[in-house]
């Protein structure tokens, strides 16, 4: 092999360097209006007016759009995973976290979309806002989302349950087996994604009733895909130009600029371009999710992990997005790196009036990681064991089952910490030092670890 | 207002005020600053005034009225790559590309000033520049690579 | 008061894809007149490579130089679908796909110049842009000879269309079971941090890193460094700096442009150490895994091991900032931040808990 394994410079790299690369930001594009963004300055809030008149009559707009405007405004971008429609892509009747987008001004400067933003006429009554995913469950907690505080379509769009359960073996009969219970609460708080370049799009209407987007999404087909459903046309109406974007780490799954600028090209008839500032960045788009999660593993006293349980809350924010995906996903992870036959997961999706949280690098496993790691450290500092032998004993071996009861057929988290500890210096006592990740027998198969084997002989269909 | 741009002298009609950035980008056309936050915060609009790194965002064009504005394309281009742009090429210091034409820009003027800066002098050169893809770690590697390079 | 050492690590393991899986990716090669190779793919490239990578696997599979390979993923009038540059999954899926259309290509090429040579196709193979036949390696035809004879001599266009796609798995609502491997395939890893804590401030700094990783195998290792070092700085600045709502110190503190909201920088940079491990993927392009995004999952928990192999307190919230870190030593000096004890049971971070705090949902250990 000759080119895979090498160490290929980037195919686009001279581009890089020279600042010739093209990001969306870059195409210049003549005749082309700005776009700005009315967003709520509330948590919480009825609309009680909006009166876009004013704004239209400042010198240089173009163009307005309310949700009024948009074919399709409460579009499930997730439907096809179970995931009922529940955002607006512009506010209707309330506001349900500061920053979320009401109206849309184009104009034919930044300046002039900005004056007229300032001067649609809107007021609000404002709500109580929820705040803390720990006291969504209060009888008279605020109502943050119409569904309730927490997601209630986990099996399906019309079904419950209405949190992500995971239930293998016996949780009670592991507490009782255990020579020690170690409890922690865990709470990895939200971060941003922040690439550096910021989202922006721009749509250029062209004579043929075609539309040429030029996008910054991580899934280009996906974007595409909400761009037609909000607008009801098919795909072959919309030409994205993208795929070459300035950072992401799950910030620019989000697709609400490209609906936005392509309705207010069909509006005005003019390329339109809308670029968020880095306030609207930080601010009102999608971060990853806050954590609330409170464990208890059962544990012998030479570090055998035997159960585990464990409660997340998940702060999904004023609206669904991703998050039913990102909580099925944390606990499809909950077991780590390791062998555990009683698990016992409760996890709820859980509204607030927060920015929408969403898809960021590590989706619903960062917080599995910070967690069960901090377990695992702890219990090896509880029971005075060694944390990388703690670790290697209850490591995963070919042949092990996950949590969603996957059969493993390759697993190398033994020869990943056995590594770690070479390259830190750390002297492993010889039986983990030469312990390999086959399957078990022996000592490595004690009677509770039987019953969670699955089967290596087995065709996926 | 006149400003003269990667050599080329340009006559400006734009207002005091107006921030450097702009007139480079939607004036003149020169697009490798980038608007990354317009707020002097993450650097990805860096040039150079009369050979000093400057954030363009924050810079009014009367600031500048009648200096030499250099950017990436003033520095090197694809087929004549300066030694820094070659060293962030070759040992993927750039990854999206997005904070790299001012890391570079940065990088030019910290090797004029200082051939060959230890690790500190890097860091503090550059510590007002934002790279969310590296970790910084090849970025170092390729200013030192550079300034070896230059010795 | 001083600085004091710790050392900490943390193992991780992350999947590829779609959590559930049924998320395909698509790709369309073909060949000019002169052999050279247009690689059409909706693969969005972040930064990460996506380019590159299909390039290198495309060229791999044809055995002609990469710069004989022209990637384009510039618009959806040619480019055929890819579900999306995130879930780790474009090397993986998107490399899968441009590998299969590659691999139908090829079969055109060797088809082509089986009739060229008047060789059997199963006797030929390519390397560095020739054709040529096993075992008597004298009897070759270029790679661009195949092509115009396709073109002039045939009148056929040579061409490979590739999709790959993991069937979506369902997930039993009550015990979370699912019906099929929803995982394309999944990495693991382990960390190793020290840290100073100058327990005056509580100021902790990261001195170093150690990063191992299984990539299955690295199509380009320079890329592989690029995504393990900048999700580790990333991890770092996740665990001891950044703070989106509910913010920090408060919910009033909303950092809203660089340097209000805290991440890391190039200053006081650790020493970064890869270690990458090549355990090859049954399904993975050439045996390559998605690492992407857990590159950044490790690094904290292992900071937080860190932290208290040198001043003895926990810190499960992040960001570890030097106030939360003087709070814990406070509680550590008045006897507390020990785990309560209740017969078998060690119990950490009480006034945390929902049940401290909240009605309506309580964490229940019944023993």
């Amino acid at each position: 092999m000759r080119a895979v394994g090498a160490r290929v410079e980037k195919v686009d790299g001279i581009g890089h360097v020279t600042g010739q690369t093209t990001f969306v930001d870059d195409w210049r594009i003549p005749g082309m209006l700005w776009a700005k963004v009315l967003r709520s300055p509330h948590d919480h809030a009825a609309i009680t007016k909006l009166d876009v008149a004013p704004a239209l009559a400042v010198p240089g707009v173009r163009a307005v759009i309310t949700h009024e405007d948009v074919p399709k405004n409460v579009l499930g971008h997730l439907e096809g995973l179970g995931v009922p429609a529940d955002e607006p892509l512009l506010a209707e009747s309330d506001v349900r976290w500061k920053g979320q987008p009401i109206a849309v001004v184009a104009a034919d400067s930044e300046e002039a979309a900005l004056a007229g933003v300032a001067a649609i006429g809107v007021s609000f009554e404002e709500r109580p806002a929820l705040l803390d995913v720990r006291l969504a469950f209060e009888a008279d907690a605020p109502k943050a989302h119409h569904w309730g505080n927490w997601f209630p379509h986990f099996g399906g769009p019309d079904t419950p349950p209405d949190h992500r359960k995971i239930r293998k073996g016996d949780i009670d009969a592991a507490f009782e087996q255990a020579d020690a219970i170690v409890q922690g609460v865990y709470r990895p708080n939200a971060i941003e994604q922040m690439p550096v370049e910021p989202q922006v799009c721009a749509c250029v209407p062209e004579s043929n009733g075609r539309l040429t987007i030029h996008s910054c999404t991580q899934g280009v087909y996906f974007t595409m895909g909400i761009v037609a459903g909000h607008l009801g046309v098919p795909l072959n109406r919309l030409k994205f130009i993208a795929g070459t974007v300035g950072g992401g780490f799950g910030g620019k799954v989000e697709s609400w600029t490209e609906p936005v600028v392509a309705l207010l090209a069909l509006k005005t008839g003019k390329p339109v371009k809308l670029r968020f500032t880095r306030e609207e960045e930080f601010l009102c788009t999608s971060t990853r999710a806050p954590w609330h999660i409170e464990i208890a593993d059962a544990v012998t006293s030479d570090g055998w992990i035997l159960g585990r349980k464990m409660l997340t809350l998940h702060d999904a924010g004023a609206y669904a997005r991703f998050s039913p995906y990102g909580v099925t996903k944390h606990s499809f992870h909950i077991a780590g790196s390791y062998a555990i036959p009683n698990i016992h997961f409760d996890g709820y999706v859980v509204f607030t009036n927060r920015t929408p949280t969403s898809a960021m690098r590590g989706f619903g496993v960062t917080s599995v990681s910070w967690t069960i790691e901090t377990q695992m450290s702890r219990i090896a500092s509880v029971l005075g064991l060694d944390p990388y032998e703690v670790r290697l004993r209850n490591a995963s071996r070919i042949g092990d089952t996950t949590p969603n009861w996957v059969t493993l057929h390759d697993p190398s988290s033994v020869p990943v910490i056995q590594a770690a500890a070479e390259a830190a210096g750390v002297e492993l006592t010889a039986d983990y030092r030469t312990m390999t990740r086959d399957p078990r027998s022996g000592d490595l198969l004690p009677e509770w670890l039987e019953g969670q084997l699955g089967d290596l002989d087995a065709k996926e269909s | 207002m006149k400003l003269n741009v990667n050599g080329v002298e340009h006559a400006l009609e734009s207002g005091a005020l107006t921030p450097l950035l702009h007139v480079l980008r939607e004036e003149l056309g020169v697009t490798s600053p980038k608007a990354g936050c317009q707020s002097g915060g993450c650097g990805a609009c860096t040039v150079l005034v009369d050979g000093e790194p400057r954030r363009s965002c924050l810079t009014p064009l009367g600031a500048v009225d009648g200096a030499e504005v250099t950017t990436i394309e003033g520095i090197g281009d694809a087929h004549d790559l300066h030694p820094v742009q070659e060293a962030f090429h070759t040992l993927h210091a750039a990854q999206c590309g997005f904070c790299t034409p001012g890391m570079i820009v940065a990088t030019v003027a910290l090797l004029k000033r200082l051939p060959q800066p230890g690790r500190r002098e890097i860091e503090r050169a550059l510590s007002g520049h934002i790279c969310r893809c590296t970790g910084y770690v090849k970025i170092v590697e390729a200013v030192e690579a550079a300034a070896g390079g230059s010795r | 008061m001083a600085k004091q050492r710790g050392r900490g690590m943390a193992a991780i393991e992350y999947p590829t894809g779609m959590n559930q899986g049924g998320d395909p990716s698509q790709c369309w090669v073909k060949l000019k007149p002169d052999g050279r190779v247009d690689v059409l793919s909706g693969t969005v490239d972040l930064g990460q490579g996506a380019k590159t990578i299909q390039t290198q696997i495309v060229a791999e599979v044809l055995g002609v130089p990469t710069d004989w390979v022209t990637f384009d993923n510039s618009n959806t009038d040619t480019s055929p679908l890819c579900t999306g540059s995130f879930a780790s999954r474009a090397t993986f899926m998107g490399g899968n796909a441009a590998r299969i259309a590659a691999e139908r290509a090829r079969e055109r090429v060797l088809d082509i110049a089986s009739r060229l040579l008047e060789v059997d196709a199963a006797d030929l193979d390519i390397d560095e842009g020739e054709v040529f036949v096993k075992g008597a390696t004298e009897k070759r035809v270029g790679v661009p000879d195949v092509a115009a004879a396709a073109t002039w001599q045939f009148g056929e266009l040579i061409t490979g269309t590739g999709a790959y796609l993991k069937p979506y798995a369902n997930v039993d609502p009550e015990t979370g079971r699912t019906d099929r491997n929803p995982h394309a395939g999944i990495s693991y890893g382990a960390c190793v941090a020290d840290v100073e804590v100058d327990d005056e401030t509580g100021a902790v700094a990261v001195t170093k890193l150690i990063q191992v990783y299984d990539v299955g195998r690295a199509i380009n290792p320079m890329f592989v460094e690029g995504q393990l070092q900048g999700g580790g700085i990333m991890g770092l600045s996740f665990g001891l700096l950044e703070s989106s709502y509910p913010y920090y110190p408060s919910v009033e503190h909303r950092g809203s442009e660089f340097g209000s909201y805290l991440s890391a920088s190039i200053e006081g940079l650790p020493e970064v150490e890869t270690v990458l491990l090549e355990n090859p993927d049954v399904d993975g392009p050439f045996g390559a895994k998605g690492v992407g995004e857990m590159a950044s999952n490790g690094i904290g928990p292992a900071i937080v091991a860190a932290i208290h192999d040198a001043i003895g307190i926990w810190v499960t919230e992040s960001p570890i900032t030097p106030e939360r870190v003087l709070r814990a030593l406070d509680e550590k000096a008045g006897g507390g931040g020990e785990p309560r004890r209740d017969g078998k049971r060690y119990v950490f971070d009480e006034s945390l808990s929902v049940n401290a705090l909240a009605t309506g949902i309580s964490f229940e250990v019944n023993v």
